[in-house]
Parts: C-alpha cells; sequence; structure tokens
C-alpha cells in the first residue's frame, strides 16, 4: 500500500536547477538572458501545470538523503563550470549566504510566527564582529565566524522582553526600530568606522589564506572566491539540514502550534515563550554566521548595506519562496540576488519590481512559490 | 542654557512634534477603522510632497507662483491627490486582504510604499536628488535674545495643530465620525446597523492620507527641501508615536508625536553628538513598549479565541 | 577541394576583419544618482567625450568603450560595482571616483584585482598615500592645498571666531582635521565642532547650540546636499555668520536649492576654473558640440584628463593591465587639457593652483573677479 516516490524528479530537478543558475550566471548579453527568464517561467508554469512540482517534492520528502546529495553534487558542479570566474563565483557564494540567513528567517518566521524584520541588521552583527575581530584580535578566525552568529543572537536576546510581552503590529516595530537604531548607531559611532565603514581581512584557516589566487594544476587558475563559495555552499546546505531536520520533528511540530494559534498551544502545554525565544535566538545566529563569512569575502562593511530596504529584502525571499518551505528560498535567492546583476536594464528598478512582485504574490498566491506541504508523517506515502 | 536658548529647543520640537503626530493620527484612524497598519503611510507623505511640487510647477507656468495663496493650492492639490491614492490602496490592497492574516496586509502595505518611493526615485525628474521646496510662507522673523521665531514656523504650527484638532472634531461631532467610531468599535454590528462598511474605510483612508499630504507639504515648507527617501524614517516615527500613545486613540498619537519630538529633543541637547538622538529616541520607545506593550492610552483588545 | 579552397578563404577574410581594431574596455565609475549625481554626471560625459574623439582619431591602434558604472556615493554600493569592473577580465583600467569615502572603501579592491585607476574628482589624501598601491593614481589635487589656502585667506580677511560642521565620512573628517590645524597655526579660534550625518535632514539642534556660540564663520567641510540644508536651516535660525565651504559645494545644484540666500557663501576648490586650464577652450567647445545633456561641472576636465591618460598608456603598451600599470607609474610631465601632470611615488598628481570663489547672484564667481573682492559688497561682519 505504500510505494515510495522514484528518484529520477529529484536527479532531474538538481540538473535543471544546476544548468539554469550556470547559464544565467555566465550568459552577458541582455537578450539572452531574457530569454532564459521568460523559458524558465515558462517551464515553471508547465511544471506546475504537469504536476511535476508536486511528483518532485513527493520523490525529494521520499528520499532526503539522496535529494541533499543531488543538490550538493548540483552545486559542486556549477562551482566546477565557474571556477575561473571572479564576478560569478562571488554571485554564487552571495546567493549560499542569502539562503542561510533567510533560512534563520524562515524558522522565526515561516515556522514560529515572529515577525523579523531586522533580519539584515543581525547580518550586519555578523558582519562587524568580523570586521573588528579578525582586524584586532588574533583569533582563529572559524572561531571568529562563530561568534559572529552567538553576538548576533545575544544582541537579538535583548529585544526578547519587548517581542514577548507584546503582538503582531506592536512585535513588529520593535524589530523595524531595532533596525534603525542599528544603522543610525553605526553611522553615528566613529569606534565602528562611521558612515566610511570597515575594512575585513580575507579568510585564514590553518594558514591557508582565502584570498590567495588558486592553482589547480600547473596551468589552470581557478578565482581566489572558490574557498569562499565552497565554505557558503557548506555552511547553506548544513543549514538547510538542520532546518529541514527542526521542521520534522516535535520541534516544528511546537513552533507551527505556537504560529498557528497562541492560545490553543499554551492551553495544550506548550512553553510558547520558550518555543519563540528559541526561534527568533536560532534564527538570528544563522543570519549572524552568513552575515560574518559575507564580510571576510566581500572584504568591507559599511552600516549603508545593512538598512531597512535589505531586511525587507530578504523578507521577500522568504515569502516569495513559500513562507516556511525551507526548498522555496533556493530559487527565491537566486531571483532576488542574481537577475538585478545579469539583467542591467532591470538593475536599478530592481528594488521596485520586487516590491511589486511580493504585492502581487501577496494578493494572489499568498503561499508563494513553492508553498509549504502538509506536514506527512510517513513521508513518501501515496495513497493507492 | 539661557531661557532663549530653551525656547528655540521648545519651539523646534514643537514643529517636529506636530508633524509627527499628524502622520501618527492616519496610522491611528487605519487601525482604528480596520485593525491594519498602513505601513505606506510614511511614503504617502512623501508622495504628498512631491505632489505639490508638482503642482507648484504647473502653477509657476500660470504665473501664480508665490504667496500664501499658492500655498494653500498646492497643500489642496496635495491632499486631493493623496486622498485618491488612499482609497485605491483601501480598494485593492487592503480591503481584499480583511479575512488573511494581519501580517499579510503589514507586509503589502509596506511593499507598497517601498514600490512609491522607488517610483518617485526612478520617474520623477530628478527624483534621486533632494529637490528644493519653494519658500511660500511669509520669512519675518522677530529675535528676542538667543530666540528667534519666524513667521512661516509659527504658521506651520498652527496649521498642523488646527489639521489635528479638525480631525479630532470629525471623529467625535459628525455623524462621519460617528459612522468611524461604530466601525472601529465592532464592524459586524455596525454593517447590521445599516453603516455601509466599505464607504466609510475608504472615506478613512482617504482622510487619513489627505492628513498625510498635508504633513508632506508642512515638512517640504519647514525645510525647504523634499527628497524621496524621508517617508521611510517619518513613517516609521509615525508609526512608533501611535504605537506607543496607543493605537486607535487620536489623543494618543498627539501624545505619542509629541513624546518621540521631546525625546529627539532632549537627545540633541544631552549628548555632546547631537546625531545619537535617533539612537537615543528609539531605544526608549523599545524600552518603552517592553513597559507598556499595547501603549500609554491602552487598546482594549478583544480576541477570538 | 574547391570547398576547402572557399572554407579557407573565409576564414582568410574573417581573420582580415577581425584585425581591424580590437575593442578595449575602460570603466567609469562615479556617482550617477543621488545628491552629487550633477558632479558625476559631468565626470562621466568628459569621460565619454574624450572615447568619442579617440575612437574618431584615424590613427588609433584601438576602439574603445567606456562601461559606466554608478557607485551612488555609497562606498558599499562602490565596493560592488568596482568588484564587478576589477573582476571582469577584459576591463582593462578605470577612471574612478568622486565621491573620497567610496574611493576609500575601493582601493582594496583594485589592489586585490590588479585594475590600474586613476582618480578624478576625489580629494582626500588619504586615497594615494595611505597606502603603497600602485594601482592608484590621482590626477586631481587633494584638499590639503585648498584647506591651506582657505585659512590663510579667512584670517587674511580678520575673521578670528570658527565653528566647523563635518560630515563624518573620511571626506568630512580629513576636511576638519586640515583646515583645523591650519587655522589654529593662523591664530584663528575654532569654538566648537559638530559632527553630522552625511543623509541627515534636521540640522536644528546643532545649530541651535552653535547659535549660542556666536560664530563669525561656519566652515563646513562636506558635500552639496548637506551644504544646502545647513545654509536653509541657519537662517531660519537667525543665524548672520558667513558660510565657508569647500569643493564639495562648488555646484550648481547648491545655488539652485537655495536660491538667494546663497549669496555670500564662500568656498575653494583646486585647480582653475574651466576656460582658464590650458586646454579648457577646446573643451568646453568639443563637449558642447556633443550636446550632453549635463555640464561638465568642476571636475570634469579631470575625467577627460584621466580618460586619455589611460588611453595614451593602452596606444603604447597595448590592453594589458600589468603593462598599463607600469606606463602609468612612468607618467611624468604629460600635457593634458589640466596642465602637465605627474605622478609621484604615490601615484598622486601636484595642482598647486587653488580658486577662491563666492556665491555672487546666483552664480560661483572667482573671488578676484567678484564685487566683493572690490570692495563693492561687503560679506556680513567682515
Amino acid at each position: 500500500m505504500t510505494r515510495r516516490a522514484p528518484a529520477w524528479p529529484t536527479v532531474l530537478a538538481a540538473a535543471a536547477g544546476a544548468a539554469t543558475v550556470t547559464l544565467f550566471l555566465r550568459l552577458e548579453a541582455q537578450w539572452e538572458i531574457a530569454l532564459l527568464a521568460l523559458m524558465v517561467v515558462a517551464a515553471a508554469l508547465a511544471a506546475t501545470r504537469l504536476g511535476l512540482l508536486g511528483r518532485f517534492e513527493a520523490s525529494s520528502a521520499a528520499h532526503p538523503r539522496f535529494a541533499l546529495g543531488a543538490t550538493l553534487a548540483a552545486a559542486l558542479a556549477v562551482t566546477a563550470l565557474l571556477h575561473d570566474s571572479h564576478f560569478e563565483l562571488l554571485m554564487l557564494a552571495t546567493v549560499a549566504l542569502y539562503v542561510t540567513a533567510c533560512l534563520g528567517l524562515t524558522l522565526q518566521l515561516g515556522y514560529a510566527g515572529v515577525v523579523n524584520f531586522a533580519g539584515a541588521a543581525f547580518f550586519g552583527i555578523g558582519a562587524y564582529t568580523a570586521a573588528v575581530l579578525m582586524t584586532h584580535s588574533a583569533l582563529p578566525h572559524l572561531l571568529v565566524l562563530a561568534l559572529g552568529g552567538m553576538l548576533a543572537g545575544l544582541i537579538g536576546s535583548v529585544l526578547l522582553l519587548p517581542m514577548l510581552r507584546t503582538r503582531g503590529h506592536y512585535a513588529a516595530l520593535i524589530t523595524i526600530a531595532f533596525g534603525i537604531l542599528f544603522r543610525t548607531f553605526l553611522e553615528v559611532n566613529d569606534t565602528l568606522g562611521g558612515p566610511q565603514g570597515l575594512k575585513v581581512p580575507g579568510l585564514e584557516v590553518g594558514g591557508f589564506s582565502f584570498n590567495a589566487p588558486v592553482f589547480l594544476g600547473a596551468q589552470r587558475e581557478a578565482s581566489f572566491y572558490l574557498g569562499y563559495t565552497l565554505l557558503a555552499l557548506l555552511l547553506a546546505a548544513g543549514t538547510f539540514v538542520l532546518v529541514k531536520r527542526l521542521e520534522r520533528s516535535w520541534v516544528g511540530l511546537s513552533l507551527d502550534a505556537v504560529r498557528s494559534d497562541e492560545t490553543a498551544a499554551a492551553a495544550y502545554g506548550i512553553d510558547v515563550a520558550r518555543w519563540k525565544i528559541m526561534a527568533f535566538t536560532a534564527g538570528n545566529v544563522l543570519a549572524g554566521l552568513a552575515g560574518a563569512l559575507y564580510a571576510t569575502m566581500a572584504g568591507f562593511v559599511a552600516p549603508a548595506s545593512f538598512t531597512f530596504g535589505d531586511s525587507l529584502l530578504m523578507l521577500s525571499i522568504v515569502l516569495l519562496g513559500g513562507s516556511g518551505n525551507p526548498l522555496g528560498v533556493i530559487p527565491a535567492a537566486v531571483l532576488v540576488v542574481v537577475l538585478p546583476e545579469k539583467l542591467q536594464v532591470i538593475q536599478e528598478y530592481r528594488l521596485l519590481l520586487f516590491a511589486l512582485l511580493v504585492i502581487l504574490i501577496l494578493r494572489f498566491r499568498p503561499d508563494g512559490l513553492l508553498p509549504r506541504r502538509m506536514r506527512e508523517y510517513f513521508p513518501g506515502w501515496r495513497q493507492t | 542654557m539661557d531661557l532663549g536658548l530653551a525656547g528655540q529647543f521648545l519651539l523646534n520640537g514643537l514643529v517636529l512634534g506636530v508633524i509627527y503626530a499628524m502622520v501618527a493620527v492616519g496610522f491611528t484612524l487605519f487601525f482604528g477603522v480596520l485593525d491594519v497598519i498602513k505601513f505606506s503611510h510614511g511614503d504617502v507623505v512623501m508622495a504628498g510632497g512631491f505632489t505639490a511640487l508638482a503642482a507648484f510647477a504647473v502653477l509657476r507656468m500660470l504665473g501664480l507662483e508665490s504667496g500664501m495663496m499658492a500655498a494653500l493650492i498646492l497643500a489642496v492639490a496635495a491632499m486631493a491627490a493623496m486622498a485618491v491614492l488612499g482609497t485605491l490602496v483601501a480598494k485593492f490592497l487592503v480591503l481584499p486582504l480583511k479575512g488573511s492574516p494581519p501580517l499579510n496586509t503589514l507586509l503589502i502595505t509596506l511593499m507598497f510604499g517601498l514600490a512609491l518611493r522607488e517610483a518617485v526615485r526612478l520617474f520623477y525628474p530628478g527624483g534621486s536628488n533632494p529637490k528644493p521646496f519653494p519658500r511660500l510662507l511669509p520669512e519675518n522673523a522677530w529675535t528676542f535674545g538667543n530666540f528667534t521665531l519666524r513667521l512661516d514656523s509659527a504658521l506651520l504650527l498652527l496649521i498642523g495643530i488646527g489639521a489635528i484638532l479638525g480631525v479630532q472634531v470629525l471623529v467625535r461631532r459628525t455623524r462621519l465620525g460617528l459612522a468611524i467610531r461604530a466601525v472601529a468599535q465592532d464592524a459586524e454590528t455596525a454593517t447590521v446597523m445599516g453603516i455601509d462598511l466599505k464607504r466609510i474605510v475608504l472615506l478613512t483612508f482617504a482622510l487619513g492620507s489627505a492628513l498625510a499630504a498635508l504633513a508632506g507639504v508642512a515638512n517640504g515648507l519647514y525645510y525647504s527641501e523634499i527628497n524621496f527617501s524621508m517617508g521611510l524614517l517619518l513613517g516609521v516615527i509615525g508609526f512608533s508615536s501611535a504605537v506607543v500613545g496607543g493605537l486607535g486613540s487620536v489623543y494618543g498619537a498627539i501624545i505619542g508625536g509629541a513624546l518621540f519630538a521631546a525625546l529627539q529633543t532632549i537627545g540633541a541637547i544631552w549628548f555632546s553628538v547631537p546625531a545619537y538622538k535617533d539612537v537615543f529616541a528609539f531605544a526608549c520607545i523599545i524600552a518603552l513598549m517592553a513597559w507598556k506593550p499595547t501603549g500609554l492610552i491602552a487598546e482594549r483588545p478583544a480576541e477570538r479565541v | 577541394m574547391r570547398r576547402l579552397a572557399t572554407v579557407l578563404a573565409l576564414l582568410a577574410a574573417a581573420c582580415g576583419a577581425a584585425s581591424a581594431r580590437d575593442t578595449v574596455q575602460l570603466a567609469f565609475i562615479g556617482p550617477l544618482t543621488g545628491g552629487v549625481a550633477a558632479n558625476g554626471l559631468g565626470g562621466r560625459n568628459s569621460a565619454d567625450l574624450a572615447v568619442r574623439l579617440r575612437n574618431a582619431d584615424p590613427g588609433a591602434r584601438y576602439r574603445y568603450q567606456l562601461t559606466v558604472l554608478d557607485d551612488e556615493c555609497k562606498p558599499n554600493v562602490g565596493v560592488q560595482v568596482a568588484t564587478k569592473a576589477a573582476a571582469d577580465r577584459r576591463v582593462i583600467a578605470a577612471v574612478a571616483h568622486y565621491c573620497s569615502t567610496v574611493a576609500m572603501g575601493t582601493v582594496d579592491v583594485y589592489h586585490r584585482f590588479g585594475l590600474p585607476v586613476v582618480v578624478w574628482g576625489a580629494v582626500l589624501p588619504d586615497i594615494t598615500y595611505k597606502n603603497d598601491f600602485d594601482e592608484i593614481h590621482r590626477v586631481n589635487g587633494t584638499m590639503i592645498n585648498q584647506n591651506e589656502v582657505a585659512a590663510r585667506f579667512m584670517t587674511g580677511l580678520k575673521y578670528r571666531r570658527w565653528v566647523v560642521i563635518h560630515d563624518t565620512t573620511d571626506y568630512g573628517k580629513g576636511h576638519n582635521q586640515y583646515f583645523s590645524e591650519y587655522l589654529k597655526s593662523r591664530g584663528g579660534e575654532i569654538a566648537g565642532t559638530f559632527p553630522v550625518g552625511a543623509e541627515q535632514q534636521d540640522f536644528n539642534a546643532e545649530l541651535t547650540k552653535i547659535k549660542e556660540l556666536k560664530p563669525e564663520v561656519i566652515y563646513f567641510g562636506g558635500l552639496t546636499p548637506i551644504g544646502v540644508r545647513i545654509r536653509s536651516q541657519m537662517d531660519r535660525l537667525g543665524i548672520s555668520a558667513v558660510f565657508q565651504g569647500t569643493s564639495g559645494i562648488v555646484s550648481d545644484a547648491f545655488i539652485e536649492g537655495l536660491g538667494p540666500l546663497a549669496e555670500g557663501t564662500l568656498a575653494f576648490r583646486e585647480g582653475a576654473p574651466v576656460d582658464k586650464l590650458p586646454g579648457g577652450r577646446h573643451f568646453i567647445e568639443q563637449y558642447a558640440s556633443q550636446k550632453y545633456g549635463e555640464p561638465p561641472e568642476a571636475y570634469g576636465p579631470f575625467a577627460f584628463a584621466a580618460a586619455n591618460l589611460i588611453m595614451d598608456a593602452i596606444e603604447k603598451v597595448g590592453p594589458d593591465r600589468r603593462k598599463v600599470l607600469g606606463e602609468l607609474n612612468a607618467t611624468r610631465d604629460r600635457d593634458s587639457i589640466v596642465g602637465k601632470i605627474t605622478f609621484d611615488d604615490h601615484g598622486q598628481n601636484t595642482v598647486a593652483l587653488i580658486t577662491k570663489f563666492i556665491v555672487q547672484d546666483g552664480k560661483w564667481v572667482v573671488w578676484e573677479d567678484s564685487d566683493y573682492a572690490k570692495g563693492r559688497r561687503k560679506l556680513p561682519r567682515s
């Protein structure tokens, strides 16, 4: 009676995704990119009509480890294909880091229903921590990255008291106020560089500097961003596994209960405050971690990189992809990060376009591109 | 600090407080009537300012470009345009999402505000640069020692207070106001009593947006400049003021606006680097929210369990 | 056999066609949007003019293409576009930056990727002097001379008491540092220093405090948008001090924003006004003939000179970043429309002349030509 879904939709999806991303990053001519974008949209619509999307999701749910492996393999393939181009690898790494941070936001918003308008601020806390600690102390860099995450979580916990006591709009106000406070503080404060920002040294692990040119064999020179990209992909993959596992566990169940109806959840004995704290803090730690790696890769941080608009961009990635669906974050992040860079004609209009896109989605398809599926207790089970 | 200087700080703070209060009253009206936070309100303020600027360009072509009359025409043009915009937002973005979680409405209006800001930046000629706003109010000044009172500052103060009091009178003393308060208290019963819910909502949004437009014109006249990003901070401050004062209460919005301006002024005087005043004011807001989660004039929330 | 011959012939023809000039890419980076966009657009047009003139020259070995990037006068955006330009192997060199704050952030990027850069408008000395990067050159002068002349001139006019307002970017801080130093050495008194945010709107708090200090002159180290706001709010509070600025406010946008309030504002800028430059007339004529939508503004000629310097280097050694870098580093007494260019060991050109400006009747007028210098009009409290 229970038949496990086949594995081929996953492979197909991973391969298609890898090919699309590579093409997107490689192509230069505007008309080619526009054409590719249209083809992707058409393919997506066709897939939805033919129910391929459902098949893919069932398949990946049935073979979770295989799906993860396939995705990782696809990501590595893309990296390998782009190994010698600086800017493409930089974009790939940026996408991976945004995926990590937005997965943190998914924990907060998609699961626990805690709205966080200061996502970019926590990203920035991690970034600035990396900037300060890498320049002024001799701590090992991997530890600095972890500290970036932890500091973001710690500072976020300052907001916990007001956030737990408020609901809805009031809670939203607190994170908005914090985001603005963070940016204004950085701009006025000279010790943290002020509006000029801070330079961040490159990542160095065990004597191996990530900024040094990379040679594969005698002739081929890869971009030095290769190291960062691999690390960012690793981080994103790890976060993805973590979030997926959390969702499927009783932790996820409790979070869902808290989001759906706080009063009912409390009536059933779920400690609402505890779960909100856990989700909020964990989400901020992830954002901080991603921010720290981003800072050392870009080599520069400034308050103007972490504005309210950037927080809104991160939220729109979560919403576009389907609030609560970790898988949706990936195509949404690719869309939001890569498309404006490649399609120069929309570069200027990107915030406007994304705002309009999110408005349309909230109005007509509030569940996002890849809506979150109903929780399944026996993955891959299909009624026959 | 001598009396004249203190007076100067007080005057500055008052004008700011009145502008913030105008924005806050809008927030509170929308919330009262539909339980929604229309986050694009700040950007409506900005759009009102730009509409006035565009109207000024037209006036200039017709040669009627100076004096209080021109200021009046600008204000009326901006208020009318924004009233229409507010109504459209209510009709197409807010009302259709009535049943869904309030977060969605917050987000959709937030995104609309972003879209409005970007649209002005991209499509208004020279929109991304700060634009000079015409000086239309008389600039006579009286100086008493360290204290300088300019006529236009006083006028703006009076107009702002007048507008807010006008809204308060409207809400408390007229039939329309009665309908608004009825809808705010209990929408279902109000419908049963024969009040056209949709019409009242649209009217309330028009009213709030017109008030925002007035705030935008006042802002432009006060600083002699407008720019496309001024709505963001103003919106957040207006929202904070409304929340701290207590959403749903017009008095609360006024108190909140005055409080925020006071916090900023105190911060400016206290810190040697006046630029810390925003950090100080927002930190106080967060602390206030922790102390009084539903605002100073507390909302009486009723929740269906 | 016939087919092979045709194919070979076609190939040969293709190669022949390809040996017509190769395209070489140059990048232009400047603030095309935002408060100082006028300067960025002027610089872009000037660089574009240089490229067009070069492409029209039949003796040129290469065909040049200008890749234009907008740094929005924000350091983080600047770093992003600089990375984009530098990471693109087809871009051989760049004409970069009007905003000092952006340049301070991007010098590391250019060094990391080995992209030779000639700065055309940023005046902060640290851009060339705080690092040992070979890649960074600059054709315009630094703010050191500007502030030295300013201090000397203003104390010469018998002013004694100042208040300094500066923005908190490296640009504003640099101006504060140098001006205060020179002023104190000439016996001027600085009653207070007020750092302000680069995007700040409301200055009433700072200005009210300043009113209490009763300065004769308010020195402003920052860019046009803030300058406009401060001057306007000064008037509202009844402060009648002289307003003295730097090269950052010498722009038409400053006068446009203030109207009659701009009258009597002083400012100092390195380099001569365009028409007094050696190649100035020629530049103005050529610029006008292209019918650009915006004027070249103060630093347009420098962008023009920078672009030409780079193209000269490419003509000589070919489109190779390292070779062009070596060629640029060896620039000595090169003629250009802004005078002779020599790069010292930090890649800095020396521009000795500082021009003093004052706003008179809605225009920036050179001090010596103004009614104020001739005594026909008076500055307040002079």
